[in-house]
């Protein structure tokens, strides 16, 4: 790895000064699970490294007052699994923290990272998607909000400008009558994902879809939505041949490619099956909510 | 480009020069001298570098030795010594749980860890507080099997 300069402030204002020095050659660092290997097998050029962990600003998990969550940028995946409000309300984003990586691992990675890095298969990055997270970062400009699907345009690609860093998640409030699951195909526990899927649904009183939004992870440049689905389902119960189209749906969202762990066409299979399971979960998760078990 | 690192492992206070490229994990191994932390993987995969930072299991092979400074250390040299084991490391050995040994340290410090939080762990806990840890020899039932005595052992000392 090339040597380089460590700064470690304890103030965003002096972290963005530093960042605004020298963007190119400068990297934020978080927990490193990410940032550690591709200094050291990409040999980026990177000249100096700004670690954040010591902005009060960028940590913490607060309810919002309407509704929904705050999610510090340095949240870590342990401090989500850990998190019993998160779990009550949220269990897509909580089973997705869980299984990044060991124990080790989620007492470094954290929620900004994971969705920073930008990698296809970031697992914690989609149910974020499906739960329509939005993203504020800041820059000595100021702050600026934007959603979570505007963010990647593809593999390490993201929104952030020249200066800017990544501040908080803010999770939105689920609607009534809402729940949500994730689904992840792995080839061994510890391995990265072949497929993730996440859905966040809704039901009316009737117990038919009201809204249906999922994401899916590691068939495609980025996490991608799976456009359509929430005016296929809306005012539909949950039928087989609803989730055949919700598989349907699925399948033609992918855009997988071939690669060592699977095949470009098991991946689209599996994407469907993935994300009808994630949803069939999401609704039943939806109906105990509601107090009609099955 | 060097600069003053200074933590404390095990209980004393360790102060070297470091390049900010340097691994905690280098850093422990080369210039504290203390090779009980293993370079298995050096990607975070195989848990044999892991050491409890400020009480928190991590793997010193992703982190940089200068992320650490001011912070607490435990490494396996802090567990028990040969004549003292660890009521931990006792159940490793009499448990016959080791065998070419590599992963045991990352072991001891997941499976210490776990103890301090939960001091009754049934069997999925543990599995689980050590699945950050690969072990190429023994299959891992003795090692489970092992912590799960030493959580005993502990109960019975307090009573
Ligand atoms: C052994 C191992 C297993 C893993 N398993 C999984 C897995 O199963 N699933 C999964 O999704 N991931 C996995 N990962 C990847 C990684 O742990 C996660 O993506 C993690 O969430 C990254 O967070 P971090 O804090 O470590 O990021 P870092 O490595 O610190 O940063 C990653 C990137 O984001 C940038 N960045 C970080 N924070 C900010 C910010 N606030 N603003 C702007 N830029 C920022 C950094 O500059 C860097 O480019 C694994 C990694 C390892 C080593
Ligand atoms: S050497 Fe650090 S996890 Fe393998
Ligand atoms: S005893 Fe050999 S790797 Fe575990």
């Amino acid at each position: 790895m090339q040597n380089f300069t460590y700064h470690a402030p304890a103030s965003l204002a002096e972290a963005l000064a530093l960042k605004n020095e020298d963007d190119a050659g400068t990297r934020f660092l978080a927990g490193g699970t990410d940032l550690f290997l591709a200094m050291e097998f990409a040999g980026e050029p990177v000249k100096t490294v700004v670690d954040l962990k010591k902005i009060p600003e960028l940590t913490g998990i607060e309810e919002l007052p309407g509704g929904g969550y705050r999610l510090g940028a340095l949240t870590l995946m342990g401090q989500i699994e850990a998190h019993q409000g998160l779990r009550a309300q949220y269990p897509a984003l909580v089973d997705a923290a869980t299984v990044v990586g060991g124990p080790p691992i989620r007492n470094r990675a954290t929620l900004g990272g994971n969705i920073c890095n930008a990698s296809p298969a970031a697992d914690a990055s989609t149910p974020l998607l499906a739960l329509g997270a939005e993203l504020v970062a800041v820059s000595a400009e100021g702050e600026r909000s934007l959603p979570l699907g505007d963010f990647w345009s593809g593999p390490r690609q993201n929104a952030l400008k020249p200066g800017e860093l990544l501040k908080e998640v803010r999770l939105p409030a689920l609607p009534e009558g809402g729940a949500c699951a994730f689904e992840r195909l792995t080839r061994s526990a510890m391995d990265i994902a072949v497929v993730n899927a996440a859905a966040a649904v809704s039901l009316d009183d009737a117990g038919n879809f009201a809204s249906a939004q999922a994401a899916l992870g590691a068939v495609g440049p980025v996490v991608l939505t799976v456009d359509g689905l929430g005016d296929a389902l809306r005012g539909q119960p949950c039928s087989p041949e609803i989730l055949e189209q919700v598989r349907k749906l699925a399948e033609a969202a992918a855009q997988p490619i071939d690669d060592k762990r699977a095949s470009a066409e098991y991946r689209r299979d599996m994407a469907g099956v993935l994300a009808m399971r994630a949803v069939e979960r999401a609704q039943l998760l939806a109906r105990q909510g509601k107090g009609d078990e099955k | 480009m060097k600069s003053s690192v200074k933590l404390t492992v095990n209980g004393l206070e360790q102060e070297h020069q470091a390049e900010p490229r340097t691994s905690l994990l280098t850093f422990l191994r080369e210039q504290c001298g203390l090779t009980g932390s293993k370079r298995g993987c050096e990607e975070g995969e195989c848990g044999g570098c892991s050491v409890l930072l400020d009480g928190e299991l991590v793997t010193s092979c992703l982190i940089f030795a200068v992320e650490a400074q001011g912070a607490q250390l435990v490494t396996v040299e802090g567990l028990g010594t040969p004549h003292h084991l660890s009521p931990l490391q006792e159940a490793f050995a009499t448990d016959g749980a080791s065998q070419c040994g590599f992963c045991i340290p990352g072991m001891l410090l997941a499976a210490t860890n776990l103890l301090e939080r939960n001091p009754d762990p049934n069997e999925q806990d543990i599995r689980k507080a050590i699945s950050g840890n690969l072990c190429r020899c023994t299959g891992y039932d003795l090692i489970v099997a092992a912590i799960s005595m030493a959580a005993e052992l502990k109960k019975g000392a307090r009573g």
